[in-house]
């Protein structure tokens, strides 16, 4: 375990079963870096960054989360998920809540804030999104790509040091996707360490220190923007990009 | 963490449970003067003649009430009286429950080994008796019918005697006037019963004709558990003695079989309108009753319902297995032999006497908890997991995710069938019944043991209950539509 990196991965193995999804995948994640993971449908690539928060148990390997083994029973996971945001495809807002309580539940209920803080950083959060308006609607009236940018919000509310998003973008109509994208863009550029698992290829170009091929439960090539989309040495990654690059 | 959480839960449940039964057995303080416990039955006319709230604190409660006033004052103890079926009260006795037993009970050689009688003070013959204008004129002609019995009375066991030699078949009752009721309406072709009791019936209204002598004479008695509360036993007996010698006795016996003890409603009482003036008082008792365990049921039920349903969406794999087998048990276990379980069974396993309400409370605890268990997990699963996953990686531990994010979200799924179950519970409460609970239907019933009024009776309770639904539907939709 090395303490320069924020997430630390060492041969994780994850099975459903008998279906082996993740095959032995280590990687490290430095703070300020913004990863990004592309790979076919059913790679295991969301099992991966599920694995990173605990939502699923790894059945072999290591994931250190700033030095904490998330595995160890000692670990409390609760506090280390305060540090990890994650954003989900299908946004999951909180519907029997407005906008502001789904922001301001876990800082209240975690003892970080009090109430008047907890709204105070709601509408800061809000602002930054570009939904302060919003604030005392019911999540239900917003179109996707407002509940996103909420969903992104509550995250930060929780001021983690990583945020992890699975396809943020894939369950919106095309004219929201680049709304929630400007947000991401923003937040990388203030140097938030993120690991986004998406399939917008020109975000990965224009904002990832890196990107990782994932190809049937093992990380089949990594490198720079440039290397990976320019200089793909892989067979398996040359024919996904062609495949989602000529559609 | 989230094991604690459950644990701190479960740990608050049994407790206020312990606390529950515990306070229902508070006992009054001794006082100089034994207090004994005596079982009897709910109704057995000439010899316990409920007043229509179905207590004996009437002018002419029956022989053996009467009886047993004038022996506890003049042998100096206490007794309280508790009303149960007749064949509970067989039970009753050999658990413990109670103290001594009567109810017209005969001595049989099979009750012997069981039970050490008193002193008989009547003796009392079986009949038989079948509808005034059927077609039964002698035992010959019950080849191939049913005959209607009551479970456990001497009538009953003659019956059983004589059935095979005059094939027939025996159909088993718990109350006379349903028996009866039966045999009027020619569903069994007759009844076996004693001669008092139903010469009783008769003269009030029922429309039956004792067809034989009574045979198979017994002598009737009270009785302890065999080799216990010798103390009582002796002052029962000495109190008969008393009675005999000083000509109480046959006043006694003579005011219910010839007297004024034998008078019941007049014909202006025997309305619905009179029917509903004259019992209002024990109605609107048995209404509370049966509100007050709705609503202590329903509230206990809700509680356990609820820590069910949050076993049964726990982690791992022995909380939801838990809640399912207790789920399971209790659903598929009828509620009436749950009543008698806890009331009957138990007392002889932990060593004391469960009150009655308590054990009626209990068995709506138990058995609508159960279903209130089933609705909360199902209302918990029907929450998208992504609300799980959404508040436990914002850092929320289980609990409070649990209470902040899915119950809210759940609990609007489960209120309609919420509120169906409590309704289910109201109409529950009658079987309580079958243990003597004082609701609703046990009122009827000892209205009606007297009146013999079943028709009119059942349909004015009948009606009460389609009220008190048809008003908490309306509250329930009111809240509803509020919640929405
Ligand atoms: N809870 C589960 N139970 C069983 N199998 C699962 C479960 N979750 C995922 N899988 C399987 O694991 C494999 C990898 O799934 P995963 O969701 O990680 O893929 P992905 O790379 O995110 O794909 P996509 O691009 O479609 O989101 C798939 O074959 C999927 O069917
Ligand atoms: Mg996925």
């Amino acid at each position: 375990m090395d303490k320069q990196y924020k997430i630390q991965v060492q041969d994780l193995h994850k099975s459903y079963g008998d279906n082996e999804v993740l095959k032995g995948i280590s990687l490290n994640v430095k703070p300020n870096e913004v990863v990004c993971m592309i790979g076919p449908s059913g790679s295991g690539k969301s099992t991966f960054l599920r694995c990173l928060n605990k939502l699923e148990e790894p059945n072999r390997g290591h994931v250190y989360v700033d030095g904490y083994d998330i595995a160890d029973k000692k670990t409390n996971i609760d506090l280390v998920r305060q540090n990890i945001g994650m954003v989900f495809q299908h946004f999951n807002l909180f519907p029997n809540m407005s906008v502001a309580e789904n922001i301001m539940l876990a800082p209240v209920q975690l003892n970080k804030m009090s109430k008047e803080e907890a709204r105070t950083a709601a509408l800061h959060y809000l602002d930054i999104v570009g939904l302060k308006d919003k604030a005392d609607v019911n999540p239900t009236t917003l179109s996707g790509g407002q509940k996103q940018r909420v969903a992104i919000a509550r995250a930060l509310a929780m001021k983690p040091d990583v945020m992890l998003f699975d396809e943020p973008t894939s369950a919106l109509d095309p004219e929201m996707v680049g709304d929630v994208l400007e947000v991401m863009q923003a937040l990388a550029k203030e140097g938030m360490t993120m690991v986004v698992v998406t399939h917008e290829m020109g975000f990965a170009k224009r904002v990832a220190d890196r990107v990782v091929f994932f190809h049937d439960g093992v990380i089949k090539e990594q490198g720079t923007p440039e290397e990976i989309f320019d200089h793909p040495q892989q067979p398996d990654t040359k024919s996904f990009l062609d495949k989602v690059l000529n559609v | 963490m989230s094991k604690h959480w459950l644990r701190n839960m479960l740990m608050g449940l049994t407790v206020a449970v312990g606390i529950g039964v515990g306070l229902g057995h508070a006992q009054p303080v001794h006082a100089a003067e034994p207090t004994y416990t005596i079982g009897t039955v709910d109704s057995f006319e000439p010899f316990e003649i409920p007043n229509n709230k179905g207590t004996y604190t009437g002018k002419n409660p029956g022989i053996e009430i009467e009886m047993l006033q004038q022996i506890a004052k003049h042998e100096g103890f206490k007794y309280n009286l508790k009303v149960m079926s007749f064949d509970a009260t067989l039970t009753a006795l050999q658990a413990g429950q109670i103290d001594a037993s009567m109810g017209g009970m005969s001595v049989t050689d099979e009750r012997k080994a069981t039970i050490d009688f008193t002193k008989s003070y009547y003796d009392s013959g079986v009949v038989m008796a079948v509808a005034q204008d059927g077609p039964i004129k002698s035992m010959k002609d019950l080849k191939g019918k049913t005959v209607a019995v009551k479970a456990g009375t001497s009538g009953a066991i003659y019956a059983k005697s004589i059935a095979k030699k005059y094939g027939f078949k025996l159909k088993y009752y718990k109350t006379d006037n349903t028996m009866w009721s039966d045999v009027q309406n020619g569903n069994s072709a007759a009844t076996f019963d004693d001669e008092p009791v139903l010469r009783y019936g008769i003269r009030n209204g029922m429309k039956l004709k004792v067809i034989t002598k009574a045979v198979d004479s017994q002598p009737v008695a009270m009785g302890v558990k065999k080799g216990q509360n010798q103390e009582l036993l002796q002052k029962l007996n000495d109190g008969i003695t008393w009675m005999e010698k000083t000509g109480r006795m046959q006043k006694l016996l003579d005011k219910y079989t010839k007297g004024s003890g034998t008078k019941t409603d007049g014909a202006a009482q025997r309305t619905i309108m009179g029917l509903l003036k004259a019992n209002k008082g024990a109605l609107w008792d048995g209404l509370v009753a049966t509100l007050e365990l709705t609503l202590v049921g329903a509230a206990l039920a809700l509680v356990f319902g609820v820590v069910l349903g949050v076993m049964g969406i726990a982690d791992g794999k022995f909380f939801p297995w838990l809640s399912a087998t207790i789920i399971y048990i209790f659903r598929g276990m009828p509620m009436i032999v749950l009543a008698f379980f806890i009331y009957i069974g138990m007392p002889s396993v932990i060593g004391h006497k469960v009150p009655l309400f308590t054990a009626g409370v209990l068995t709506l605890m138990l058995d609508e908890g159960a279903y209130v268990g089933a609705i909360v997990k199902g209302g918990f699963k029907a929450v998208d997991r992504g609300q799980w996953e959404a508040a436990r990686s914002l850092g929320l531990p289980y609990g409070k995710a649990l209470r902040k994010v899915i119950m809210p979200q759940g609990i609007k799924i489960m209120v309609p069938s919420l509120v169906n179950q409590f309704i289910i519970t109201l109409k529950d409460t009658s079987i309580l019944s079958a243990i003597g609970v004082m609701e609703l239907t046990q009122t009827g019933t000892v209205i009606i043991s007297r009146n013999m009024e079943g028709f009119k009776m059942w349909l004015i309770i009948g009606v009460i209950y389609i009220v008190i639904i048809t008003l908490l539907t309306w509250l329930s939709n009111y809240v509803q539509r509020k919640l929405a």
